[in-house]
């Protein structure tokens, strides 16, 4: 490997064979090539009397984007290309994280410069912090089949890896109508979104488009009085609602029955979770005697009612 | 079995266990089929995990063993529920059965079936456990890890194990299956406290899910030559699993069951809805993308378990229970595996007293009181 001075136009940015990092912000970068110019030469390799970029694409953009024109290079002799993909990445290695869609596309490489799946269980999966199996590796591999927006926005949004698992269970074009739905919301309720319209649809043995495309969400979807996260948020309770139709009318008749004995709002009552058990659990909170003694009273109250005793039925 | 019995594609020999006297006799059993001597256990299994399905490859080979630890343990149960004190015997591992909603799948790390060769250590345990309990009933059997008799033609383990426990009288031992491997069973002598139980469910489900199982007709026909050599059997309804039709199709089960088993002779029938961790659920959905058991209206339950919603599981138990009134089968012994208080009031009127309440009840094949 020799360090050479090389004028950026000579490097051929088109070929990216050996890229893994796509979305990432120069800006940092550029202030700290400013002042001190390009320190870590970045690694380039001769093909087709091209020189192609093997490592150090966030430097060579930014370099650009300063209108440099010449930068220090190492120039990698090694023809054999997984070789060359290695020394990147063991480079890359050496100096920071990788986020899961970067570990997806280093896995997409390794099996295209010939890497068998054993080797690259045994071997790379524990240097990237993935567990050693099949089926991490089969994840991995999906997600590097994405398109690039749903790649950047899935980098953006640090979505985790189980709703990238549940993801590669769409077709593209659900995929595609799902990113706008996933956007606003956080990890837990993506993943909880995902997972009912996923199961809807293989209950109902029908595509999930079908579902995405249904009036009902169409029409969330065009009501403009709603934010992206509202209207994300009223998508997530309607699938919540197909996905768990009876435990959803157990809900509501209860909420129904609070309403029709107008039940007082500062004292919480609660079934057990999903109804589990046959308990009941009340709240509320006082400030001094007198207070904690008006509630009781209320309760008293309610409980000599007869629509009290239909709580009861629901357990 | 009806089901072609099983052989296995290879055997492994631990080194190790080359020379006990069960390794001998399932090589006796087996014939012809390549062996291997494996040196290194942990690497030997370490090295079979990386495959695309390595619980349906498991599926295929034998690895003979010892057991390391201890044979006998408590029946593990699920926090907050009615347990009902049983122990379980871990002699064998894994299963050539392969049921969508087998809990094998996510609770044992390795996945070839396996066969503890060191009877020795077993008997040795069992003396001590034994000794330790003389003045209580214990209630104790294989087929939890794996199914009692499937493999049973090549280990023969049902004999000696019928053997040790027919004298034991302060024990219950269950021999649990759904297989109709039951020639050593026949070759046996019948004691009143030996149970062999047989897992039931309805044939749409039996032949949907439990890939490989003999059809229910087949299971209570076996169940029907065991009663007639002079054994008492056992019946598990567990996982009952809901769909449209269920109803009427478990029923159809208990008229066939109580048709051709007199009630007397039937030690208990357990019921138990689907539940399974929620990491199966994804092994499922892996190994049977077809299935749709697990997308019925399942709860997350205080076990941590996901089972279903409780009006569900209420409406599957009351069937049941009515058809299996009934039908004749009003007097004999019923109990729900991992379910809580409100159940059993609900749909048998009582509540065991814990679990001691519960195995006093369920010791009636040694006479002993009801409640």
């Amino acid at each position: 490997m020799k360090k050479e001075q090389l004028a950026l136009k000579e490097i051929s940015l088109k070929d990216e064979r050996f890229r893994t990092s796509y979305h990432f912000s120069l800006q940092k970068l550029k202030l700290s090539l400013e002042e001190t110019g390009l320190l870590n030469p970045p690694l380039v390799t001769l093909r087709d009397n091209r020189f192609i970029l093997v490592s150090g694409w966030k430097r060579v953009l930014a370099c650009l984007e300063l209108s440099f024109t010449a930068i220090p290079v190492y120039v990698i002799e090694e023809k054999n290309e997984l070789q060359v993909f290695l020394m990147a990445l063991y480079e890359n290695l050496a100096t920071r994280e990788f986020s899961l869609l970067e570990k997806a596309e280093i896995l997409a490489r390794l099996k295209k410069f010939g890497e068998n799946e054993k080797r690259i269980i045994r071997h790379y999966l524990p240097f990237l912090d993935i567990p050693q199996t099949l089926s991490h590796l089969d994840a991995y591999l999906a997600f590097s089949q994405f398109e690039l927006e749903l790649k950047r926005a899935a980098h953006e949004k640090n979505m985790a890896f189980s709703t990238l698992k549940l993801l590669a269970g769409f077709t593209l074009q659900e995929q595609r109508l799902l990113l706008p739905l996933l956007l606003p919301l956080g990890q837990n309720k993506q993943k909880e979104l995902l997972e009912d319209l996923l199961e809807i649809a293989k209950r109902n043995n029908l595509p999930a488009k079908n579902m995405l495309l249904s009036k009902e969400i169409k029409a969330v979807q065009a009501n403009e009085t709603l934010a992206p996260l509202q209207k994300a948020d009223k998508i997530r309770a309607l699938l919540k609602e197909k996905r768990y139709p009876v435990f959803s009318s157990w809900k509501d008749s209860f909420d129904s029955l609070l309403k029709k004995m107008k039940w007082p709002r500062e004292i919480t009552v609660n079934p057990s979770p999903f109804f589990e058990e046959d308990s009941f659990t009340v709240i509320f909170s006082f400030e001094n005697q007198e207070q904690f003694k008006t509630n009781l009273l209320k309760l008293e109250e309610l409980s000599s009612r007869a629509e009290f005793l239909e709580i009861f039925k629901m357990r | 079995m009806s089901k072609a019995e099983f052989l296995p594609r290879r055997v492994y020999i631990e080194k190790k266990s080359l020379q006990r006297a069960l390794t001998k006799r399932i090589l006796k059993n087996i014939g012809r089929i390549p062996l291997e001597i494996v040196e290194d256990s942990q690497g030997f299994l370490e090295e079979r995990k990386i495959s695309r399905d390595s619980i349906k490859h498991g599926k295929k080979d034998l690895f003979i063993t010892s057991q390391k630890g201890e044979f006998v343990k408590p029946c593990p149960c699920t926090p907050h529920f009615i347990g009902c004190n049983y122990y379980i015997i871990n002699l064998d591992l894994n299963c050539p059965l392969d049921c969508t909603y087998c809990i094998l799948q996510h609770y044992l790390s390795d996945s070839i079936i396996t066969v503890h060769a060191n009877l020795d250590d077993l008997w040795t345990q069992l003396d001590i456990f034994l000794s330790k309990n003389e003045d209580r009933t214990i209630r104790i059997g294989t087929g939890e890890l794996g199914d009692s008799l499937v493999i049973d033609h090549l280990t023969g383990n049902s004999k000696e194990l019928i053997s040790y426990f027919k004298n034991k009288h302060n024990v219950i031992f269950e021999l649990k299956t759904k297989t109709v491997n039951i020639e050593n069973i026949l070759n046996s002598d019948p004691a009143p406290n030996i149970i062999i139980s047989w897992s039931l469910n309805s044939s749409k489900i039996a032949e949907s899910e439990e890939g490989g199982s003999p059809a229910i007709e087949e299971r209570i026909n076996a169940a029907q030559i065991v009663v007639d050599r002079g054994f008492r059997v056992g019946f598990h309804f567990d996982p009952l699993i809901f769909y449209p039709g269920c109803e009427k199709d478990y029923g159809e089960v208990v008229e066939n069951l109580l048709e051709h088993i007199d009630p007397p002779r039937i030690a208990w029938i357990s019921l138990g809805s689907l539940r399974f961790p929620p990491s199966l659920k994804e092994i499922i959905q892996e190994r049977f993308p077809e299935t749709k058991i697990i997308y019925s209206e399942m709860i997350k339950g205080k076990d941590g378990k996901l089972r279903y919603f409780k009006p569900i599981r209420l409406e599957l138990y009351k069937n049941i229970v009515r058809a299996i009134k009934e039908k004749g089968g009003r007097r004999v012994p019923l109990y729900f595996c991992m379910e809580g208080k409100s159940i059993w009031r609900e749909v048998l009127g009582w509540v065991p007293t814990g679990k001691e309440g519960l195995e006093a009840y369920l010791s009636s094949p040694l006479g002993k009181s009801i409640v």
